[in-house]
């Protein structure tokens, strides 16, 4: 059978925005996922010790199943290098450099078979972003930055002041998300299925809303691409598995704008997930969408 | 003592002003122990006479200060470029200067595959193609089962048939940046950028990597440079690692090798502070045939990619300023702690913007740490006006300029990049010699082919394809472009003291001509025959 692509995230933003500390949050966050990051360099990389199994040149290994791992100078030749490991990893994360343009990263997602698009994370520190946005040197390549991402992380502050939303807001107007004032990031990020879905730590109530289904939920890929079509529009990730008819079936995978569709192996039942950010949608919201292809309204 | 070889030629250019010309050279222990007439070693001791270059012509050893390794190992694909080529064995590869000549020519190539091998080609260029462009049905014609895929010159581009397509997974449903589609709504076989190429690059097992630092790399980096009078060659972008040391130093090692090999290595990856750890404890690991220590670093990108950072008034087209590679707060960061450090810097700087931004670190950093003999060095440096050069005088930066670029590009800068008026001035040999700047010249190899004194001739002539000449007042002497090309780039690489010129104390490395640069019209000057190269008083002819 058939490997089931491996989603890739492109975590970007400019020096000192605080990819590394988003980073090491994903490490550390309790996802039940085995993670793959790469970075460009070690040097901000802060594992607690006890969760340390192994440290080579370029390769930090941790208990929890995840791997750190530096990218060399051919980003692309990792990439291929972490498609050609046995077991693949879960998710692969990839830090861009301080000014890179993750969009030319993200898009090898979406051309390799072997790959899915997990979306473009932009980090914004929003102490420095009007002035950073308007640099005559950088300005342009910071702000291509924002307008590619899926999900803006504002890192730096617990609270967006007015001038800072609006300057992001002039950019995109995709999720935002405080990463101070988020307990659990790894659900928006990595669209988990989180191990518990209410981490320890956390405050009570999650920053972000989910929902599942499991069935024998069947669609043709035309009703398939309509459902796809109708969904709302702050459902910030859905994927999953869907049941199509004559044994066919087809991996979704949706993030923020972008959708993609690959044919797999049928099996037993529709299985989905989504998941938005807590405020902008709710489950009920979510299960009405779903309930109109169970409905069979298409 | 060991023995003394004297070589005899029909005449040696020594670039020495104390003795420009000879007729003999005394070797000992591979360096040079003399320079004069037959008897010029007899005060040494007892010598042999070597007669075998006694119809040739001897410079000092050419230094190809900016080329990078894959120049040679990138000849295990086919060449589908415009113009005309040698391979590193010294083979002519014909350009094809239309599309039927690209299928043709590859359709022969293509017979001598075996049956299950993709067909890679290389070099291949439309801007210089009269029809339309390549798609996939062109290269169809080649092959139906056998997946098809050209590299266009700049590695950025490719194009594809329909096998390597269907093989890459991309049909009609694709809806991927870069995956060209055709007037059917199916992708007609161009692939733009790395992420669009990645899924074939991955099959088809073409790996760039793999065209640096190993052993075969290594030996064919220095065919290509023999070849061309080289005995001196820079890998100016090496992603050197421990293992690929090993490689370096085992391969160079051998008597036969016939080139010294300059690696600057990649300055990405880690801070700062690491990377200048790296570099100085690969410094250490210098043999005579193997130069490390250096590092290169990137700022923008190409001017006729439009992504150079370019000053107002920007480009003709309108086209949005291009992009930097790092920020200038990293090359920033970067400048002063390599500076600090005491790591010689190679810096990539094309547009004028970004050789400002280069020039202001570097200022900033000199003024935090004195280091007057560091010997910084701005590669291409293309929009370089009098003002920068008077800096780069002022701060002791040496230049190396693209000058190739001139015959290559040139017409297409003045009507598409930059426009006439910074065309004329692009590569200004002259202005940099003037505000009296150390100038070396370069191809940047596999970009244009390796070949000094074809270099030479583009600064002494700087003609272009169309056949105008392009900047008047920036063409210098034969002098000084051989100057360029021998001890000017010895000076860039801070191997002066032992190579660039003939004199007493240098080492025995020459480059061996049929003709003398100085007796040949300059329009000519390209064209004279490379006959081999001297390394440390051995001989390796073509």
């Amino acid at each position: 059978m058939k490997i089931a692509p491996l989603p890739m995230t492109v975590i970007s933003g400019y020096l000192g925005a605080g990819k590394t500390t988003l980073i090491n949050r994903l490490l550390s966050e309790d996802h039940g996922q085995k993670l793959l990051v790469m970075v460009n360099d070690f040097g901000s990389i802060n594992i607690d010790e006890k969760l340390l199994a192994s440290t080579e040149d370029d390769t930090l290994t941790l208990t929890n199943g995840c791997v750190c791992c530096t990218m060399g100078a051919d980003l692309y030749i990792a990439i291929g290098k972490v498609l050609d490991r046995t077991p693949r990893p879960d998710h692969l994360i990839i830090e861009a450099s301080g000014i890179a343009d993750p969009v030319k990263i993200a898009n090898a997602a979406k051309a390799e078979p072997d790959l899915s698009y997990g979306g473009i994370i932009t980090v914004v520190d929003a102490q420095t972003i009007e002035t950073l946005s308007t640099d005559v040197m950088i300005g342009a390549q910071i702000n291509g930055q924002i307008s590619a991402a899926d999900l803006i992380v504002a890192s730096k502050t617990t609270v967006l002041s007015q001038k800072m939303s609006q300057c992001i807001r002039a950019l995109s107007g995709v999720e935002l998300v405080v990463a101070n004032a988020t307990d659990s990031l790894a659900p928006l990020v990595l669209g988990s299925h989180f191990a518990n879905p209410f981490p320890p730590h956390a405050s009570g109530h999650p920053d972000y809303v989910s929902w599942s289904f499991q069935g024998n939920v069947v669609l043709s890929r035309r009703q398939l691409d309509h459902l796809l079509a109708c969904r709302p529009t702050t459902m910030f990730r859905f994927k999953g598995i869907v049941q199509g008819p004559d044994e066919t079936a087809w991996i979704v995978q949706v993030v923020g704008n972008q959708v993609e569709i690959t044919p797999t192996t049928a099996r037993e039942k529709t299985t989905v997930v989504a998941i938005g950010v807590h405020g902008n949608i709710t489950t009920e919201e979510i299960k009405d969408w779903w309930s109109t292809c169970e409905n069979g309204a298409h | 003592m060991s023995d003394i070889t004297v070589f005899r030629a029909r005449k040696i250019v020594t670039m020495d002003p104390n003795c420009p010309e000879a007729t003999h050279v005394a070797v000992q222990n591979g360096h040079i122990l003399s320079v004069g007439g037959a008897d010029c070693g007899d005060q040494w001791g007892d010598v042999t006479h070597d007669d075998s270059l006694a119809d040739t012509v001897l410079l000092p050893g050419f230094v190809e200060g900016h080329a990078h390794m894959m120049a040679g190992a990138i000849w295990q694909y086919a060449y589908a470029g415009f113009h005309d080529r040698v391979d590193p064995d010294g083979n002519l590869a014909q350009g094809f200067t239309d599309l039927n000549a690209v299928i043709q020519g590859l359709s022969d190539y293509a017979k001598g595959l075996p049956k299950d091998q993709p067909l890679v080609a290389w070099g291949f260029d439309p801007i210089f193609l009269p029809d339309e462009r390549m798609n996939k049905s062109h290269l169809d014609q080649i092959s139906t089962d056998r997946p098809v895929a050209i590299l266009f010159s700049n590695f950025h581009l490719m194009c594809v048939n329909s096998k390597a397509l269907e093989l890459a997974g991309y049909d009609q449903g694709t809806n991927v940046e870069g995956v060209i589609k055709g007037p059917d709504d199916r992708p007609n076989g161009e692939l733009q950028e790395m992420a669009a190429m990645f899924p074939l690059i991955r099959r088809l097992g073409i790996d760039f990597s793999n065209l640096s630092l190993r052993p075969d790399a290594i030996q064919h980096y220095a065919k290509v440079a023999k070849q061309c009078g080289v005995t001196t060659v820079t890998d100016l972008f090496s992603e050197l690692t421990d293992e690929a040391l090993e490689t370096l130093l085992r391969t160079t090692g051998d008597d036969r090798y016939p080139v010294r090999l300059v690696p600057a290595m990649t300055a990405i990856g880690g801070t700062p502070t690491d990377v200048a750890k790296q570099a100085l404890a690969y410094k250490a690991k210098s043999t005579d045939k193997l130069r490390l220590g250096a590092v290169k670093i990137m700022t923008d990108g190409s001017i006729q990619g439009w992504t150079a950072r370019v000053k107002w008034p920007g480009y003709v087209g309108g086209q949005p300023n291009g992009l930097w590679n790092i920020a200038p707060d990293q090359i920033k960061a970067l400048c002063r702690e390599m500076h600090k450090s005491g790591v010689q810097m190679h810096i990539h700087v094309n547009g004028d913007e970004a050789s400002e931004v280069v020039i202001d670190a570097l200022a900033e950093a000199m003024r935090e740490h004195a280091w007057p003999t560091h010997r910084h060095v701005l590669q291409h440096g293309q929009m370089m006006g009098v003002d920068q050069f008077r800096r780069c005088a002022e701060l002791g930066l040496c230049v190396n300029l693209f000058v190739n670029h001139i015959w290559y590009f040139g017409d297409q800068h003045a009507a598409l990049t930059i426009g006439e008026d910074r065309a004329r001035r692009m590569d200004a040999c002259q202005s940099a010699l003037d505000a009296g700047v150390t100038l070396a010249i370069h191809s940047d190899a596999p970009v244009t082919p390796m070949g000094p004194l074809f270099t030479a001739w583009c600064a002494v002539n700087r003609i272009t394809m169309s056949g105008r000449t392009l900047g008047e007042a920036q063409k210098i002497s034969v002098q000084d472009a051989i100057k360029a090309i021998t001890l000017g780039a010895a000076q860039t690489l801070k191997m002066d003291d032992e190579i660039g010129s003939i004199e007493t104390g240098k080492r025995a490395d020459f480059a061996v001509l049929d003709a003398n640069p100085f007796d040949v019209d300059p329009l000519t000057l390209g064209d004279i025959k490379v006959l081999g190269t001297v390394l440390g008083g051995t001989l390796n002819l073509v």
